[in-house]
């Protein structure tokens, strides 16, 4: 029975994508996404409270040759693009991937291992998808007709397929598949990148495919090795040897790096950013850029404790810091949050390397309110591109004055990321406290120091630009909420109250949601000892008057603070007596700029050393 | 020790005013000048409340009354809370709506003091975490009591540290040389230019509990040694007052470079060194 769901999480998507591709009227894809959003909730939901520990499931033979032949398919696709585009990057990589590919099935040992593997890891996913993801569909709908109705259906289709992959990825245990998958994922960005089909669109594209090629080169080279020493085809393998060579784990490890845009890496994620907005949305928050963390989690049992742990932490740890400063540096609001997610994704990685159950949790509450908080704040980008017609931070000065409710939209998306007593607040809180913890036994003692620096600077950055979107003339006697399409408005609020709502009840979402994850990904869990909504893990107390009461200052006030008018005399500000017309700005902080390159280098530097020490190669 | 701690929070913006008059006095002192009665912070308070009410618009002037609150509830929930570490976050909340209101106006002069007093949170927050990470460390508790009764005394495995904290303070209670963010010859109070009569008191009321906060901070590092404490908090604030008043204003990147570039490293140094001295 449960077989069947997981059938219907993974092709509804596909099926959905291609009903909308083919019909291609609005309404109709209005009415899927929706459907779909439905589906996939709901099966997600009545997966998490039917599921009893994992579940391994053999999909019929015939797939598994389905699957190969589609993965040639797929890399001769790259080669031609690269051929066709005259860009011997891509074509070589993909040449080199086909390369390997034939080498894995040459040597590939028959298998009986089932190759799909549903545990609660998984589930949890599926409901970031399902939620989150789909609900970015629905927006696209809308965002479609403004920019270009007739390629609604193509587009919709798109991004709707794309979570069908993403769900496929997240339940496979053989690696080969995972690898297919992974290039698919690859795949489906380099079409989404490219979909406005100009010049810097296609460019940016092709950047796109062959960094994450990278990647699909390291999971081949993994999986040949760990078939080659060990025999192992498939994850759950990797628990049957005790010791094992850190070869295949660094590898993999490093197609996570690729994938989650860290810093050598970064500029394909940058680069996306010339697509649809609604590209950008899926990418950052439900898909893609997500199964780097989700891989270094499945990776995280085997690799707790041991050097490339220690590795990945460094480098996840710099990039984390060097991401949040370039952030300062930028004017374009999507590139902005674009940087900050590749510094989250690098948190998200470091903390799903320490490996410990916190740390783990820690990580899981990172993925799921990051997914909902880019989404929001992607799909207000979206909002203030078509509506307002803004795209750097200098557009949205004053915007407080006619759009209070996106500014109150963007403001929650912000101050959730960074500010007490929002529930990725608490994630790092509580990292910065496992830390601590780990610090008094010696172990991981940079860690503090990098997530203390990066911290700030992450809030300084929102600050910066609540800052400016805040700016307003006079009294707001006459607040007008604007009136956004439904389909704009709907996602948007959806997001909001489900951020707001976690804030709240965050400790029965640690105790009933994060916890039973964290079991499934390192067979422990942190030691819960809260009542009620009183967050308590050990020693660490966070009782709910201290939420409430932060949650009054955070989000009330500032709403309230719109409708209090103080029946006293009105100034003028004070410019020393001059008619100044004040033009208002910010910093841009060029100097930090000029360091790029130098952080670059240091990376690359980083990584190679995650490949090659953590690899044991030295 | 909970009635006390209770009283202290409660108390906290009188006793911050307290701490005012005395700086106030001592540095009159310090210039050879006789200076203001003690009280004299609580008859401007006074005063203020009775001046006309003046306003740029409401939201600023919510903004300045948020400020105050939520540093007030900071610092309760320093004392009263079980975790200082939020404390430290939630100090960043209540000046997250000092800089909201400093961006809301149309003022040059406080615009520029709100984006100054961004780099005074980046250059001081990581030392106020990394303290509280040092007091965790040598009392292995997070809440208040737990490190006022834990036997030992941070301080003495903490002295670079604490030298850091020391020198950050001149950042947080924007002191000369850090006082970049007020800077009153240059942008005339910065942030809070705008405020006047009642609403500026609130802006006013909330430095004074910036003293207690902090002041906390350091009496923590005398650990379950109160008189070490005390001592440490009348010689800190003295320390600090003096380099107030023998010191010019410095710039933004001095400010950046001095915080992440000395204070930093010395604060780590001192953490990792007994982290691993263990």
């Amino acid at each position: 029975m449960t077989a069947f769901e997981i059938g219907v999480a993974i092709l509804f998507p596909w099926i959905f994508a291609l009903a909308i591709y083919l019909v291609n009227r609005h309404w109709f894809s209005v009415l899927l996404t929706v459907l779909n959003f439905f589906v996939l909730t709901a099966i997600g939901l009545h997966l998490w409270f039917s599921l009893h520990g994992a579940l391994m499931f053999q999909p019929p033979h015939f797939v598994d040759w389905l699957i190969l032949v589609y993965d040639y398919g797929l890399l001769l696709y790259f080669l031609k693009q690269g051929l066709d585009r005259k860009n011997p990057l891509v074509s070589v990589l993909a040449l080199i991937q086909l390369l390997l590919l034939t080498w894995v099935v040459l040597i590939k040992p028959p298998s009986e291992v089932p190759n799909l593997y549903v545990d609660r890891l998984t589930v949890f996913m599926y409901l970031i998808v399902g939620f989150v993801g789909s609900m970015i569909t629905v927006f696209a709908t809308r965002y479609m007709l403004e920019e270009d109705p007739k390629r609604e259906g193509e587009f919709v289709a798109l991004l709707v397929w794309f979570l069908g992959v993403m769900n496929f990825i997240v339940s496979v245990n053989n690696i080969e598949w995972f690898f297919a998958l992974f290039e698919t994922t690859t795949l489906a960005s380099y079409l989404l990148i490219r979909f406005r089909g100009d010049k810097i669109s296609v460019n940016n594209a092709l950047l796109a495919l062959w960094m994450n090629q990278i990647g699909g080169i390291t999971i081949l080279l993994a999986l040949l090795f760990a078939i080659h020493k060990y025999g192992i085809t498939h994850f759950t393998q990797f628990s049957d040897h005790a010791s094992l060579a850190l070869f295949p784990l660094a590898f993999l490890g490093a197609a996570a790096l690729v994938k989650g845009a860290q810093m050598p890496f970064h500029r394909w994620l940058l680069g996306a950013m010339v697509a649809p907005t609604p590209v950008s949305a899926i990418l950052h928050s439900a898909t893609m850029v997500k199964v780097a963390p989700y891989l270094i989690l499945r990776l995280s049992p085997y690799i707790h404790g041991t050097l490339l742990a220690k590795l990945l932490i460094v480098f996840t740890g710099f990039v984390f810091v060097v991401t949040a400063l370039l952030a300062l540096n930028e004017t374009h609001f999507k590139r902005i949050l674009a940087y900050s997610t590749i510094s989250l994704l690098a948190l998200m990685m470091l903390a799903g390397a320490v490996g410990t159950p916190l740390a783990v949790t820690v990580s899981l509450m990172l993925i799921a309110f990051h997914a909902v908080a880019k989404a929001l704040l992607f799909l207000e980008a979206g909002v203030l591109e078509k509506v307002y017609h803004a795209k750097t931070i200098y557009d949205i000065k004053h915007i407080i004055n006619k759009a209070p409710f996106t500014v109150f939209f963007i403001l929650v998306g912000f101050l959730s990321m960074t500010m007490v007593p929002f529930a990725m607040f608490v994630a790092k809180w509580l990292l910065i406290s496992e830390m601590s913890e780990l610090l008094s036994r010696a172990s991981y003692t940079i860690t503090v120091a990098i997530l203390a620096i990066g911290g700030a600077i992450l809030t300084v950055l929102y600050l910066k630009i609540l800052g400016l979107t805040i700016n307003r003339d006079e009294e707001s006697f006459r607040v007008k909420l604007e009136r956004l399409p439904l389909l704009f408005a709907a996602p948007n609020t959806l997001y909001v109250i489900l951020i707001l709502l976690a804030t709240l009840f965050v400790n029965p979402l640690l105790v009933k949601l994060f916890g039973p994850v964290t079991g499934a990904v390192i067979g422990e869990v942190p030691p819960f000892c809260g009542q009620g909504l009183d967050v308590c893990i050990g020693n660490l107390k966070l009782p709910f008057w201290e939420i409430l009461i932060a949650f009054f200052f955070v989000v009330f006030f500032p709403v309230i603070a719109n409708y209090i008018h103080f029946k006293v005399d009105r100034t003028a500000e004070y410019t020393c007596g001059e008619p100044l017309r004040v033009r208002i700005s910010t910093y841009n902080m060029v100097c930090l700029g000029k360091a790029s390159p130098y952080f670059e280098t240091i990376a690359l530097a980083l990584f190679l050393l995650v490949l090659i020490v953590g690899g044991g190669m030295l | 020790m909970k009635a006390i701690l209770l009283l202290v929070a409660l108390l906290s913006p009188i006793l911050g005013g307290i701490v005012y008059g005395i700086e106030r006095k001592l540095k009159a002192r310090m210039q050879n000048r006789m200076g203001p009665p003690l009280l004299q912070p609580f008859y401007d308070f006074f005063k203020l409340a009775d001046k006309r009410a003046l306003q740029i618009h409401s939201f600023h002037s919510l903004m300045g009354i948020a400020f105050f609150v939520a540093a007030w509830f900071a610092v309760f929930a320093l004392l009263v809370g079980p975790n200082i570490l939020v404390a430290v976050f939630l100090h960043v909340l209540a000046l997250l709506f000092f800089t909201a209101g400093g961006f809301s106006v149309k003022s040059p002069y406080s615009v520029m003091g709100a984006l100054r007093e961004l780099a005074h949170i980046l250059a001081a927050e990581p030392i106020l975490v990394f303290a509280v990470i040092a007091l965790y460390l040598t009392t292995g508790s997070w809440d208040i009591e737990g490190i006022l009764s834990s036997g030992k005394v941070p301080l003495f495995e903490m002295p670079l540290l604490f030298a850091a904290l020391v020198l950050t303070i001149p950042i947080v209670l924007k002191r000369s040389p850090f006082d970049i963010s007020e800077a009153h010859q240059e942008i005339i109070g910065g942030a809070e230019i705008e405020y006047s009569g009642i609403f500026y008191e609130a802006v006013y009321t909330a430095k004074w509990l910036e003293y207690i906060f902090i002041g906390t901070l350091i009496f923590l590092f005398g650990g379950s040694n109160y008189l070490i404490g005390f001592l440490l908090v009348a010689l800190t604030f003295l320390l600090v007052w003096l380099i107030d008043n023998s010191t010019t204003r410095l710039t933004v990147h001095h400010m950046m470079k001095f915080a992440w570039g000395v204070l930093l490293p010395l604060a780590a140094f001192n953490v990792f060194w007994i982290a691993i001295w263990r």
